[in-house]
């Protein structure tokens, strides 16, 4: 009798306690709904407003959309394929045709075990609330968030139809790789339209909203497959595959649309003219302004830098004994900016290997050590402030030099050996540091420093005697556009991105002006000009010219002391490139022997490859050659004019000393001033 | 037996107390509203509907609305860069001058100039001052050949910038004016000054007498070229002491210094002079003409 008493009164207890609660919460749920309504987001009408944002179009220089901005290329329901949209419903919300916003059953599950299941997360959310989510809240984790999220999904609910709702949600969820809204996931990867999409291609993109990155099949491609089987499992569990479908669909794997995968490796060039276009105009102009930018970019040239920088790193792969199954981050990295020098347009940029592994831009943002290919601006300054000429007499031997405060600076020379006098072409040619620590204890690091800044280096550079032999970072760009300017013998062009910006309506809003700057002496220019195509001939850079390229070019190598960084940065007179190697981390550049890998080896070659690819077909020209300079030979031991008997040998190619060098020199210098004392006594 | 209001009732009691048609009903309505509920979704149509009916008063905020006020934000500064540019271009179809046009454009704003309005502010000029902006040839041949694309203005403190601009956007020729240079009528400027006080003079300093010397050792058809604005110095009270010729030249004039002393004051007059000309001046000055 007690036990039935006690039950009745349990029983009694247990349905009044829950009709109280059942009622206190009824209360307060509307009291929550009343008062947090009031601060709920509006909801626009219709919800297609998602997609009114004009999207700012980016173009190449031959007028081909290279980017959309903010693009959302929305299409209507009946334009993507059944079966996207079956795998979209079967993977995010199955019983999304039959809630009202909410899946009361989901969230008392999940509910359930969240509480009682320590470290397991259920996710609860309908396709109406991550949609809501979406359109008006950040991802912030809070019970408020959630229930605003929630009362806003049942707004969207009450106002819209399934299909509106479904819709809308399609064409705003993330795929990755830049691509928002299905129709432009599916062109971006298998090139075709939302409504093409197969059944194995439309599994793996319902599978991508859950976390873009981590499936993103570009880079992933075997986990975008296992996303995409469970992606069929839950369709089959929804009835809308048998057991069979789904075993054959399994053993497609779907071809990825590569030639988008291309462009977007392009787009070093595209976050470069960005990172600029927000700097100028503020990210609000850029990404909502629908604005039309026109660059700079040709995409045939791109696309040969592209493969030039593919190719060498697979090349420096193979001499530095690197297996193809090894990770990105522990190979080399390379970059290369290609440079018009009768404008400054920048035709070419690459900053990695692969923009899918690593999106740093090497190519403007790595401020590496240029090493001696910052030695033109020191023969420059040397030329036009020191009253040297390419026939000066030095001596190249072991050299201390005194720093104040510090210990003396003796830079040794890259091959550890001294050659005793030479011409400063030689010394050029042959990249010899203690004849260049000569010169800049002469000139002086600031006159060196001045010369870089004229021609058009901005990073920061110090002010020491070794700044000549390329201690300081610089960037890709800069060298490129450096060495611009001496390619046009003085003529400084900035280098810039894009022609045009327009607005919407096609009203130009800023456009570039190619100005000439004369920032060097033309003849000193020359003459530099004439050693680093010397450098190509007969010095570090050979490499060029043994790979084919027989153009009238100039170029300086450039390789750390402990081979962290390789450089080749050359030019046409019409085009300037620049090539630097090395690896992301601080890691020696060495072959399989264990032999440095200098510029010659490591990025002359894809300097080579590129330029033979960019050049073909345009015709040849020398570098003109200003009125004042007069060419003399003179005898490389002595700087004076040879003895008969002296054969001429400096040939292109020909890696022995040359007894005889050919100079350019300013007309009224007098060379071999000795002798001419000599004479004049 | 008696039974008191405390003691606890008996099984039939308590079965009778649960059963009760009160409880009976309470748990059958409950039962269907809940059953309702998960069959028709009321709750969740019935707060949906009374957001929408609030749905007018409630903040344009969240993301989607951040995109628009973000797409109104790039629309406005769109706008601003439109107005400036259309206010640019207004300033050069209304300068009636160079000086106008200079102090119209702002630093950085630009504004194309077709060759016929460049040539008309050109032909506005006095003549010295047209030799100074550009070589007549060069202007001929800028306007009339067909390098020439168009002409391209650009503010900058005190002045502005011309480029002639050929198709492929590249400048093939460009003038810098202060606004004083661009001025129509002639420049002259007076300064409360001495000679010594203006460091472009130093070094150049000539007596009076000791200038116009070797003025008139000048060929005759050299002289207007060196003075050509007579007008300025005939103005001024006063005498003239000394003579500074500038140190520098510039678009192939260079500055002449008149020192006047009136009543004790001081004052610099400052013409401007053809470089050959004054070349010429300073070897008689030098005593290197011969």
């Amino acid at each position: 009798m007690t036990l039935v008493r006690f039950l009745s009164t349990l029983l009694r207890l247990v349905f009044f306690t829950g009709l109280f609660l059942g009622a206190a919460g009824l209360v307060a749920g509307s009291f929550l709904v009343f008062t947090i309504s009031r601060d709920l987001p509006k909801l626009p009408s219709p919800l297609s407003r998602i997609i009114e944002t004009p999207q700012s179009l980016i173009y190449a220089a031959d007028g081909q959309v290279l980017m959309g901005l903010g693009e959302r290329t929305a299409v209507s329901l009946d334009m993507v394929s059944p079966d996207f949209i079956n795998a979209i419903v079967a993977t995010e919300d199955h019983r999304f045709f039959e809630h009202h916003g909410i899946n009361k059953l989901r969230i008392v599950k999940g509910l359930y075990i969240t509480l009682f299941k320590p470290g397991q997360i259920q996710g609860a959310s309908t396709i109406t609330q991550q949609l809501a989510k979406n359109l008006f809240f950040s991802f912030e984790q809070s019970w408020q968030r959630k229930f605003k999220e929630l009362l806003v999904a049942l707004q969207i609910e009450a106002a819209n139809s399934k299909a509106q709702i479904l819709e809308a949600y399609i064409n705003q969820i993330h795929f990755g790789a830049g691509a928002q809204g299905i129709e432009k996931a599916a062109r971006r990867f298998f090139g075709k339209s939302a409504l093409d999409l197969n059944l194995a291609e439309a599994s793996l993109l319902a599978g991508l909203p859950k976390s873009p990155t981590q499936y993103n099949p570009f880079r992933h491609y075997d986990r975008a497959l296992a996303r995409r089987d469970v992606v069929l499992a839950r369709m089959k569990a929804a009835g809308y595959l048998t057991g069979d479908e789904v075993a054959a669909v399994a053993q497609v794997r779907p071809e990825l649309h590569q030639g988008r995968r291309d462009t977007r490796s392009g787009s070093y060039f595209v976050d470069a003219l960005i990172s600029e276009l927000v700097k100028r105009y503020g990210e609000d102009v850029v990404y909502h302004g629908g604005i039309r930018v026109y660059t700079t970019l040709e995409p045939g040239i791109q696309s040969m830098a592209e493969d030039a920088v593919r190719q060498g790193l697979n090349r420096l792969d193979k001499l530095i004994g690197i297996g193809d199954g090894e990770p990105d981050q522990d190979r080399p990295q390379a970059a290369l900016v290609a440079i018009d020098t009768a404008s400054g347009a920048v035709k070419a940029m690459v900053g990695g290997r692969d923009y899918y592994t690593s999106e740093f831009n090497r190519a403007v943002n790595g401020r590496r050590q240029a090493g001696s290919g910052f030695k033109p601006f020191l023969y420059y300054a040397a030329i036009r402030n020191g009253g040297f000429h390419p026939a000066s007499l030095l001596t190249d031997k072991p050299v201390s030099i005194p720093v104040v405060g510090a210990p003396d600076w003796a830079p040794k020379n890259f091959k550890k050996t001294y050659q005793g006098p030479m011409v400063l072409k030689q010394a050029l040619t042959s990249s010899v540091n203690t004849i260049a620590a000569q010169l800049v204890e002469q000139v002086g690091p600031k006159a060196v420093i001045d010369v870089a800044r004229a021609c058009g280096v901005e990073s920061p550079l110090s002010r020491v005697y070794s700044v000549a032999l390329g201690t300081s970072g610089v960037t890709v760009y800069e060298m490129a556009a450096a060495f611009s300017t001496l390619a046009t013998l003085g003529v400084r062009r900035d280098p810039f991105l894009f022609w045009r910006v327009e607005d919407a309506r096609g009203r130009i809003i800023f456009e570039h002006i190619v100005r000439d700057r004369n920032a060097l002496d033309q003849a000193a220019a020359y003459q530099v000009v004439d050693m680093m195509a010397s450098v190509i001939d007969n010095g570090s850079g050979r490499s060029v010219r043994r790979l084919g390229f027989t153009r009238p070019a100039a170029g300086k190598t450039g390789t750390t002391d402990n081979y962290n960084d390789a450089w080749f940065t050359g030019f046409t007179p019409s085009l300037c490139t620049s090539v630097w190697t090395g690896y992301d981390r601080k890691q020696k550049l060495r072959d399989k022997r264990g032999v440095g890998i200098t510029g010659g080896r490591g990025a002359a070659p894809i300097w080579t490859d590129f330029m033979l690819r960019a050049m073909n077909g345009e015709p040849e020209r020398d570098f003109p050659v200003p009125p004042d300079i007069r060419f003399e030979t003179v005898d490389a031991a002595t700087g004076c004019p040879p003895e008969p008997a002296l054969p001429e040998t400096e040939n292109p190619g020909d890696t022995t000393p040359a007894k005889t060098v050919r100079v350019a020199v300013k007309a009224g210098v007098s060379l071999c001033p000795e002798v001419d004392n000599a004479q004049t006594d | 037996m008696i039974r008191n209001w405390y003691d606890s009732p008996g099984a039939g009691e308590s079965a009778k107390r649960l059963f009760s048609l009160l409880n009976l009903s309470l748990m059958v309505v409950t039962l269907v509203v809940v059953a309702s509920e998960f069959r028709f979704d009321w709750v969740e149509k019935l707060a949906g509907r009374y957001l929408i009916s609030t749905n007018e008063s409630r903040p344009e905020t969240g993301s989607i609305w951040e995109t628009g006020r973000h797409a109104v934000n790039a629309h406005h500064s769109l706008d601003q860069i439109i107005i400036k540019n259309e206010t640019a271009r207004q300033t050069v179809r209304e300068a009636d001058s160079f000086q106008s046009l200079a102090r119209g454009l702002g630093a950085g704003e630009w504004a194309n100039l077709d060759k016929d309005r460049f040539r008309q502010l050109y032909l506005s000029l006095p003549r010295i001052r047209r030799n100074a902006l550009i070589e007549p040839a060069r202007l001929v041949w800028l306007l009339n050949g067909t390098l020439t694309d168009r002409i391209f203005c650009e503010g900058r403190m005190g002045g502005i910038k011309i480029y002639f601009i050929d198709s492929g956007n590249r400048v093939i020729h460009s003038i810098d004016l202060d606004d004083t240079d661009a001025a129509k009528s002639p420049e002259t400027s007076q300064t409360a000054a001495t000679l010594d006080t203006l460091p472009g003079f130093s070094g150049r300093i000539y007596p009076a007498g000791l200038f116009f010397d070797a003025v008139f050792k000048l060929p005759q058809d050299m002289v207007p070229d060196l003075i050509s604005d007579a007008q300025a110095l005939l103005s001024r009270t006063g005498t003239i002491q000394r003579v500074g010729i500038w140190n520098a030249s510039e678009n192939g004039f260079i500055t002449l210094g008149f020192e006047f002393v009136h009543l004790g004051e001081h004052e610099v007059v400052q013409i401007r002079a053809r470089e050959w000309a004054v070349w010429q001046l300073g070897l008689i000055l030098k005593g290197e003409d011969q």
